[in-house]
Parts: C-alpha cells; sequence; structure tokens
C-alpha cells in the first residue's frame, strides 16, 4: 500500500456552518490520508459529516480551517473558479438521486463530459463499461433506477477522473441493482485505476474496499484497511 | 401571522419568494390597466371638455359664408324651423407683416362675438369701442410670434394697408385647433385668429352695410341638414352656396379625429399588455402547481377538499393581479395628466382636466380579471384534479420524448447544452410559442409606435418632395389673368412660376353632394404633381378628372363613372367630368383636372387663382419683402414652414408616445424574459448544478439559461417585425382621415431598433437571472429530490 503516492492529505479540517452559538459543526478536525488507486469506503450515522467531508475533497465546498491537498495542489486555498478546474479536471462524482439530465439521452449525459474533457474516452466505451451499451439513446425516464445510476457512473468515468466520489451510490436501489452498480465502481477501480471512495451506511459494502474509514460526529473514529478485498457479486444484504 | 390559517400563511410567503415574477407581471398588467385607463379617460376628457367649451361659450352649429348679405337675411334665417339663434359676422383674411417673421404673416379676421363662437379672454383686454384699430389675437398665435399687449400689427386686409394695435389675446371655441386654410398642422408662428370691431372690420373689407357670414344655433331637435338646406336656399343670393355644420369645421374635426385615435389605440395596446400577462401568470402558476404537487396531494391525502386548493391558487392569482390593477390606476391617472397637458399645447382648451369616472377604472379593472381569469384558470383546473396518489410517486426526471421531427432537429445540433435547450422547447411547446408571441408583441408594439414618425416622413416626402416641389404657393385675392405668371417669375429670387386654377364648386353624383374645390393644374408640371400615396405620379387627364379616393368613397363614385360639377363661385356654371381615375392621395387635391380644360368649363381665358413658385432661399427676405407688399396676393405658404411644422408637432405629440411605449415594449421583454427565464432555472437548477459538478464553468452552465431566452427572441424577432409592420399599417389607415391619408412607410432604421430595444431588454433579464444561476448552491441543488 505505502508504495502507492498519496493522492488526498487533509490536516485539521473543519467545517462548522452558521455562527456561534447554533453553530453545527460538521467536522471538527479531520486527518485524513487517500492513496492513489485505493478503493476507500465511508461508513458512519447519518449526519456524522461523510458527505460535507467528500463535498469538500471533491471541490463543491469549502473548509472552514484547516487544509486538504489534492497531490501536490492545496485544494482548501483554490477559490471558485479554480475548484472548478479542479473538478473538470480530475474529480468524477456519484450521487445517491443519479442527477442525470432529463433533457439528454444516456449517450448524450455522457457527452456532456466527453465534450469538456481533455483525454476522454468514447461515451460508447464509458456505457460499455458499465454494462449499458444496449441502452445508450434512452431518455433517463426510459430507464430503471440501476440504469440511471450506472450512466451517472459512466458519465463521471468518462473523463479518466483520478479519482471518483460517491455519495452514497447504493442508496436508493434494491441490493441486486445496487450490487451491479458497486461491480462497476470496482471495475472501473481495478482496470482503470481510478481512485474511489464511496460512502455509505450499509456496513457489508466495507468489505469491498482496501480502506474503511468509520465516521462520528464530524471526526474520524477508526480508519482500517482489509487485507482482501470482496468482489462487490459476493457481498448480499 | 399564527393567527392565520396555514394556507394563508403559505399564500403570502409564495408571493414573496415569487415577488420578482409577480411584480413583472404586475407591471406588464399595470401598463394595460393605465394605458385602458388613460385612453378611456382622455378620450372622455376631451369629449367633456369639447361639450363645455362648445356650450359655454355658444359655438354655433352651422356656419353660413357669404359673399355679402343685407340684415334682411339673418331676418330670414331667424325664420327657419329649428333656428334657434342667429348671429351676423364679417369674416376675412389679412397678411400681416411682423418684425421678426420674414414671410407674410396670415391671419383670420372676425368681428368681435356677441352670442355665438364667443371668446375666452386669456390677457389684456378686450377691444374698446372708441378706439377702431384695437384687436385681439389667439393666444397660440401670440406667444408663438411673440406678441404682447401694445404691440402693432401692420396689415394688409384686401389691398388695404390698416395698422392693429393688439390689446389682449384670447381662444375661442371655433378655433381650438387652428391651421391655416390647407394646412392640416399649425404653424401658430405663421398663422393666427384676429378678432377687431365690427365698424373698423366693415370698413377694411368694404363692407358698411351687410356681412358676409351668418352664424346659426339649432333648437334641440332640429334636424342639421334641413336647416342647412335651406339656409342655402335663402342665401343662394348672396354668395356661394356654403352653409355647413360642425361636423365640416376643421377645428372641430382634428378634436374628432383626435379622439378617433385614441379609441384605435385603446383597441390595441391594452389588450396586448394584458393578453401577454394572462400568458405570464399562467406559466407562473403552471410551474408552481407543478413543483407542489406533491404537497398538494399530500393536503388532499390529509382531507383538504379540492375547492380551498383550488382557491388558494386562484388567490394567488388574484393577489398579483390587484397589485397590476392598483399600480395601473396610479400609472394611469398620472399617464393621462401628462397627456391632458401635452393635448393643452396643441387644443387650445379653457381647461382640459384628466378625469376618468370610477366606471372606467373598474372598467379597466374588469378586463385585468378577465385575462387573470384566462390566464389562471387551467393552472388552478390541474391544481384541482391532482389526486392524492401524487404525493406518493416517487420522483421520476421529467420525460421527454424523441418524435421523430423533434429528435432529427436535435441531432444537428453539436453539443449538449444546445440540445438540452431545444428540447426543453419541444416539451413544452405552449410555454415556448407563449413567451415566442409576448416578445413578438413587444417588438411589435415598438415598431409600430416608432414608425409614426417615419410614416409622417414618407407623407412629407409624398407630399413636399415628390408632389409640391414649388418653396412657395401663392394665392390670390382674386383670380387673375394668366400673364401674372410672367411678373412673378421676374421677383427677386423667383426661378420659376406656374399658376393654378382653383374653384369652389359642389359635386353631386346621384344623391351624394359634397363641397370641394376643383383644381386646374397644367400638364407636365414641374412644381405641382399629384403624386399616389404608393409613389406614383400622375399627370391630370386630358378630356376627365381624377378625384382623391376619400372623396370618391364619399360620392360613392368609381372610375369611369361621371361627375356633376356646380361651380359655386362666379357664373355658377354646371358641367359633367369623367372621372378617369380614382388615386390615394395623401393630402390635398381632391378633384383635379388639366387647368387649361378647367379655363375653358369656367369659359373664361387664360385665368390663375394662384401660384407655384420656385425661389433662391438666398434672396429670399427680399421676395417676401416684395410680396407683402403685393395687396393681390391673399396668402403665402412656404413649404419649409409647412414641413418644420409637421415635423415639430410629430415630434412633440409622437416622442413621448414613443418613448412610452418604448418603455412599454422593454417592459413587456423584461416581464416574459424574467418570468420565462426564472422558470425555467427553477426547473433547470438541478441540471445545471450536475453540469457545474461535472466541472462545466458557471458561463457553460449558464448558457443553457441564457441561450434558451436567446432563442425565444430570435425567434420573436421575424414575427415581431412582421407583426409590427401590419400594426403599423394598420394604425396609419385608422389615423387616415378624409382629411389626409397616412402612408405607412416603416423604415429599415425603426426595424432594427425595434431589434435593438427587444435584443437589449432580453439580454439584460437573462444575464440578471443568470446571475442566480452563478450563486447557485450546488450541494443544495443537488440535494433536493425535485
Ligand atoms: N448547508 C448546511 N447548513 C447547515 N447544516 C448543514 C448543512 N449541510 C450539512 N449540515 C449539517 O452538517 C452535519 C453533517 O452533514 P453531512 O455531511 O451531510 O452528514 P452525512 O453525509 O454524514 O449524513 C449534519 O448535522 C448536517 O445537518
Ligand atoms: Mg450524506
Amino acid at each position: 500500500m505505502s508504495e502507492r503516492p498519496a493522492i488526498y492529505r487533509t490536516a485539521g479540517l473543519t467545517k462548522s456552518y452558521g455562527t456561534a452559538p447554533t453553530a453545527v459543526h460538521a467536522l471538527r478536525g479531520v486527518d485524513l490520508t487517500v492513496h492513489a488507486g485505493e478503493l476507500l469506503v465511508l461508513l458512519g450515522p447519518s449526519g456524522s459529516g461523510k458527505s460535507t467531508l467528500l463535498n469538500i475533497l471533491g471541490g463543491l465546498d469549502s473548509a472552514t480551517s484547516g487544509q486538504a491537498w489534492f497531490e501536490d495542489s492545496e485544494i482548501t486555498a483554490l477559490d471558485a473558479d479554480g475548484l472548478t478546474e479542479y473538478r473538470r479536471r480530475s474529480i468524477g462524482f456519484v450521487f445517491q438521486f443519479y442527477n442525470l439530465i432529463a433533457a439528454l439521452t444516456a449517450r448524450e449525459n455522457v457527452q456532456l463530459i466527453t465534450d469538456i474533457a481533455e483525454d476522454p474516452m468514447t461515451p460508447e466505451e464509458a456505457l460499455a463499461l458499465v454494462g449499458l451499451e444496449g441502452r445508450m439513446d434512452h431518455f433517463p425516464a426510459q430507464l430503471s433506477g440501476g440504469e440511471q445510476q450506472r450512466v451517472a457512473i459512466a458519465r463521471a468515468i468518462a473523463k479518466r477522473p483520478q479519482v471518483l466520489l460517491c455519495d452514497e451510490p447504493t442508496g436508493a436501489l434494491d441490493s441486486e441493482t445496487g450490487i451491479r452498480v458497486l461491480t462497476a465502481l470496482e471495475t472501473v477501480n481495478r482496470e482503470v485505476g481510478t481512485t474511489v471512495m464511496i460512502i455509505t451506511h450499509n456496513a457489508v459494502i466495507a468489505d469491498m474496499a482496501d480502506e474503511v474509514v468509520h465516521f462520528a460526529d464530524g471526526a474520524i473514529a477508526s480508519h482500517t484497511s482489509n487485507p482482501r478485498r470482496k468482489p462487490p457479486g459476493e457481498l448480499a444484504w | 401571522m399564527n393567527a392565520l390559517p396555514p394556507l394563508t400563511r403559505k399564500l403570502l410567503r409564495d408571493l414573496w419568494r415569487l415577488r420578482g415574477q409577480a411584480l413583472a407581471i404586475a407591471l406588464v398588467m399595470a401598463a394595460g390597466v393605465g394605458m385602458a385607463v388613460m385612453s378611456y379617460g382622455m378620450m372622455r376628457s376631451l369629449d367633456a371638455a369639447r361639450s363645455a367649451y362648445y356650450e359655454g361659450y355658444s359655438l354655433a352649429q352651422v356656419w353660413v359664408p357669404l359673399r355679402r348679405a343685407p340684415d334682411s337675411l339673418a331676418r330670414e334665417l331667424a325664420e327657419v324651423p329649428g333656428v334657434a339663434g342667429v348671429e351676423t359676422r364679417l369674416s376675412g383674411a389679412a397678411t400681416l407683416d411682423l418684425p421678426g417673421i420674414a414671410e407674410p404673416v396670415l391671419a383670420r379676421l372676425h368681428s368681435l362675438p356677441i352670442q355665438l363662437n364667443r371668446v375666452v379672454l386669456r390677457s389684456g383686454r378686450m377691444p374698446r369701442a372708441e378706439r377702431p384699430n384695437e384687436v385681439i389675437v389667439s393666444e397660440a398665435f401670440a406667444k408663438a410670434a411673440r406678441l404682447a399687449p401694445g404691440d402693432r400689427l401692420p396689415a394688409l386686409v384686401y389691398g388695404k394697408r390698416i395698422e392693429l394695435v393688439l390689446v389682449g389675446t384670447a381662444i375661442s371655441p371655433e378655433h381650438v385647433y387652428a391651421v391655416a386654410p390647407g394646412q392640416i398642422f399649425p404653424d401658430n408662428r405663421r398663422f393666427g385668429i384676429i378678432w377687431m370691431a365690427r365698424e373698423p372690420l366693415a370698413a377694411a373689407l368694404d363692407m358698411r352695410d351687410g356681412f358676409n357670414e351668418v352664424l346659426l344655433r339649432l333648437a334641440p331637435g332640429a334636424s342639421k341638414q334641413e336647416v342647412i338646406r335651406r339656409a342655402d336656399r335663402i342665401s343662394a343670393a348672396y354668395g356661394p352656396v356654403g352653409a355647413y355644420g360642425r361636423d365640416l369645421d376643421v377645428s372641430n374635426r382634428f378634436l374628432s379625429s383626435e379622439i378617433d385615435q385614441l379609441r384605435t389605440m385603446v383597441q390595441i395596446l391594452p389588450p396586448i399588455f394584458l393578453l401577454v400577462s394572462a400568458f405570464l401568470l399562467n406559466i407562473l402558476l403552471a410551474r408552481l402547481i407543478d413543483t407542489e404537487r406533491e404537497v398538494i396531494g399530500l393536503l388532499k391525502a390529509f382531507g383538504y377538499r379540492s375547492a380551498p386548493i383550488a382557491r388558494h391558487y386562484a388567490q394567488l392569482a388574484l393577489l398579483l393581479s390587484l397589485g397590476g390593477v392598483a399600480l395601473g390606476w396610479v400609472l394611469g391617472f398620472w399617464l393621462g395628466r401628462g397627456v391632458a397637458l401635452l393635448y393643452q399645447a396643441y387644443f387650445a382648451f379653457p381647461a382640459l382636466t384628466f378625469s376618468a369616472g370610477a366606471d372606467i377604472y373598474l372598467g379597466s379593472a374588469a378586463m385585468a380579471l378577465a385575462a387573470v381569469l384566462a390566464g389562471a384558470i387551467s393552472a388552478v383546473w390541474r391544481a384541482q384534479r391532482l389526486t392524492p396518489a401524487e404525493a406518493m410517486r416517487p420522483p421520476a426526471p421529467a420525460r421527454y420524448s424523441s418524435g421523430p421531427l423533434s429528435s432529427r432537429l436535435v441531432r444537428l445540433l453539436p453539443d449538449e447544452p444546445s440540445r438540452m435547450i431545444l428540447r426543453g422547447f419541444f416539451r413544452r411547446p405552449l410555454r415556448t410559442i407563449a413567451s415566442v408571441l409576448g416578445l413578438a408583441m413587444a417588438l411589435a408594439l415598438y415598431v409600430a409606435s416608432a414608425s409614426s414618425t417615419d410614416n409622417v416622413e414618407r407623407l412629407i416626402q409624398l407630399v413636399f418632395e415628390r408632389g409640391q416641389r414649388a418653396d412657395l404657393a401663392l394665392s390670390f385675392t382674386e383670380p387673375r389673368d394668366g400673364r401674372v405668371q410672367r411678373e412673378l417669375a421676374l421677383l427677386p429670387g423667383v426661378q420659376r412660376a406656374e399658376t393654378y386654377r382653383a374653384v369652389g364648386a359642389e359635386l353631386v353624383k346621384g344623391p351624394h353632394r359634397e363641397r370641394e374645390a376643383v383644381l386646374g393644374l397644367p400638364r407636365g408640371s414641374a412644381l405641382m404633381r399629384i403624386v399616389a400615396l404608393d409613389g406614383t405620379t400622375i399627370e391630370p387627364p386630358p378630356g376627365g378628372a381624377l378625384i382623391s379616393s376619400q372623396l370618391a368613397r364619399k360620392l360613392d363614385i368609381v372610375a369611369g363613372d361621371q361627375i356633376e360639377v356646380q361651380v359655386t363661385e362666379g357664373q355658377r356654371q354646371r358641367f359633367t367630368l369623367p372621372i378617369t381615375a380614382v388615386v390615394d392621395v395623401p393630402l390635398g387635391a381632391s378633384l383635379v383636372i388639366e387647368r387649361g380644360a378647367l379655363n375653358r368649363l369656367l369659359r373664361e381665358g387664360d385665368v390663375a387663382s394662384g401660384a407655384y413658385l420656385m425661389t433662391d432661399p438666398q434672396q429670399a427676405p427680399a421676395l417676401f419683402a416684395r410680396l407683402k407688399q403685393t395687396p393681390q396676393v391673399a396668402s403665402v405658404t412656404v413649404a419649409a414652414n409647412a414641413v418644420r411644422g409637421i415635423r415639430e408637432t410629430i415630434a412633440e405629440s409622437m416622442g413621448i408616445v414613443t418613448l412610452f411605449n418604448t418603455l412599454f415594449a422593454m417592459l413587456i421583454v423584461v416581464g416574459v424574459t424574467y418570468t420565462s427565464a426564472r422558470i425555467s432555472l427553477s426547473e433547470l437548477a438541478r441540471d445545471l448544478a450536475s453540469m457545474r459538478v461535472l466541472g462545466y464553468r458557471k458561463g457553460e452552465a449558464g448558457f443553457v439559461l441564457v441561450g434558451e431566452q436567446a432563442l425565444l427572441a430570435l425567434a420573436a424577432l421575424p414575427l415581431g417585425l412582421v407583426l409590427g409592420m401590419a400594426l403599423s399599417r394598420y394604425i396609419a389607415s385608422s389615423f387616415s382621415s378624409d382629411m389626409f391619408m397616412i402612408p405607412a412607410a416603416v423604415s429599415a432604421r425603426t426595424l432594427a431598433e425595434g431589434v435593438l430595444v427587444v435584443a437589449v431588454a432580453a439580454a439584460a433579464t437573462a444575464v440578471l437571472v443568470r446571475r442566480s444561476a452563478d450563486r447557485l448552491d450546488l450541494v443544495r441543488a443537488l440535494k433536493t429530490r425535485e
């Protein structure tokens, strides 16, 4: 593990919402290192700050104090435009509610990314990677939830991002469909080498990870490594 | 606040949340209500001011112009059934030589009124009987010519030189709109009304025992037509048969035509505004109900009945429109007062105050509410029909389909954001059409309004540049030998002179009679040509007559018909003429024949009634000085002054109207764009946030929003231009009266300005909404389900 270079590093990262008496401390000093190529699962109860961390790492949100580095650049020092460029170049996102654009077909949703990326896959390649080569010209409304989420994954990976950040990607799916989605994520991690961080509150999913981070009350409660990753197909819940 | 029922609280919060769009819609509605209040109120105010003025100062109902008549005629006229009042007076024309005004100034002289056509003294005092040369003059003339009590006015009255002393200024119901004979726009500097004591005027006119005009008041219920017929018969011995009623009084005709113009505007503008506000309200409510369908379903699941829920949305529409109506009333009142002031510079009333009755205010509100109802009903109906099951429905992406045509079109686009825009249009065609129509109407409004100046410029071009190319038009006090042409040519600065013959006549065709001048023009004239509305030049035909289409309509005559001409001057010949062509002439020239032919028909030699001169402007002062000394010249019309008069009048009245219509057009554009962009933003928030998360820059994501509005505006432009030109043509034709025809001539410049106005207003609004898109909180936008 240690031969891999660090892709993320945070030091004393905090985030609070609101002001003094009623302030909500979403992150209370997070120190975390993520290595390139890892598949990391973030576990923790609802409201413990997982999404907040992921959003800051992904350049969607800014920290209140502390620092976060992506490779050698400090993302906590970037302004809004800098964060946009950072997202554009390096990050892929997958959310619980897919966030596909309803007016665009599956292929076009992926093209949305390949249009602006530097060295993208073709939309066809990306959709094939998640097993959707047959449904490329369907609109989101014509796809099932799992299929929509796989389109979202294809869209996220098509630009060959260094990192794929997934916030409860299976939260809205039944277990069978969820496993198919996780398989797609695992494939991307294994075959393309993309670093993948997955938020979930489903502890079973931790078995497919290289690294498992437990979150509680805005801080890391534990950080463990799995000696062996279980293929998603062997998971069950 | 807590005492309020929850739905009422929601209502107020919704209004506050949607305040930008609510304001936009209320403003558009206010413009419609305001225009209606102003137009109807002004029509009524003008009408009321006119009636009060006419009654208060006893304006005659019938004028009987004569050559010279004895007092016995007045007694005979008094006995005509239906005549309630008779007043004789002296009337004449004078040219004044005023310091500081190069051209001879034309004045209409009246003997001081006793009972009828009384004047309102505005400054100074009335002339004293023992001072024969004291006069009062029309107020507008005094102002424009910078005359004040005490000033001396050297005048030439029928060849006699007299000196008048100004002692006061006045206005009269007879000259609310004062224009020189043959003109349609006032030139107050060079035309005025003069009232003076009867004795000295009689001396000047050589009419010591007699008079040359009778004014009649009619008894209630009397037939004007019958009185005119009898008056003509009784007075036939004393001059041309020419009694006429108020409907032919020039001043009154202009007032009526102004009221008609207001009526045209009120038929066009308020409906546009109210239609647009209904569109906007509809799309706003539809969107609101769409976003709240789960809430509605939930409320129904909790046991709320449909009616209160429908009422809730109807109340929102109503509340919003009440704001629009109230604002519109204020706007209407304010506009009305402004327009009343504008009219006062144009029509001389003793008092013109804007007042619209309660019925007008209520009527305008009813119109607005009808629009609101039309806009709200389908959306509210949808809310009413929603079932509780909707609440349980899982969030699903909006349904887009790929129809064969739309998908092929969309595929042509190179990038995804453009495809999003186009698919959006196809998904909600009604909203797209409504937006395009709204923007098109705004452009049409601008074009139609701004083109009024183009139309007048075209009128000037047709009448003065193409047709009457003379610099000066003279009329003689009496018909003169045609050799006068050579004398005129010898005057200083005269480069070319042409004479014409004009004679007053009654034109008869079947049961129709019209009193008009017959104009005899030389063929091949360089200075006075008949130019039709379409720009073609027409020569007076040999052995026949041209007739203006307005007159032809009144006489029910077509080309090929014969017309009977009963001359009302001199030997009073009667003859018939074949009509060779009916021509749309912009102004003047009602029946035209060849000059030599007219001389022959009148059994006279080479006789002229006036002349057209082409002159060297350098020598104008010398020429004017000579003309002022020439007693045989009754009037001098300077083309350049007439043109300036038209331009100034138009610039004055249309400038402000165009400014307002430009603002209103922009208001519509802003209202439509703002509402449509805000709604798109609320629909697209997630999509835009998704794009931003994917790494799209603000501008790239905002393009979806701005591009959509740009495309709507682009689609509206050609439609708006076509609509605008049609509207301009309609307004021009409805503003055309029997006195003049307005050509429809929208200039490329007006079209370009309209496009610019719409484009700038739409772009500024879209960019404003885009800034809200830029501030989108990505995390929050993506967390919400819909
Ligand atoms: N925009 C916000 N304003 C105020 N509090 C917030 C906001 N976003 C998140 N929080 C709070 O921060 C804490 C952490 O939230 P989050 O990171 O979403 O938790 P998790 O993803 O682990 O469920 C929660 O208490 C949440 O209520
Ligand atoms: Mg979360």
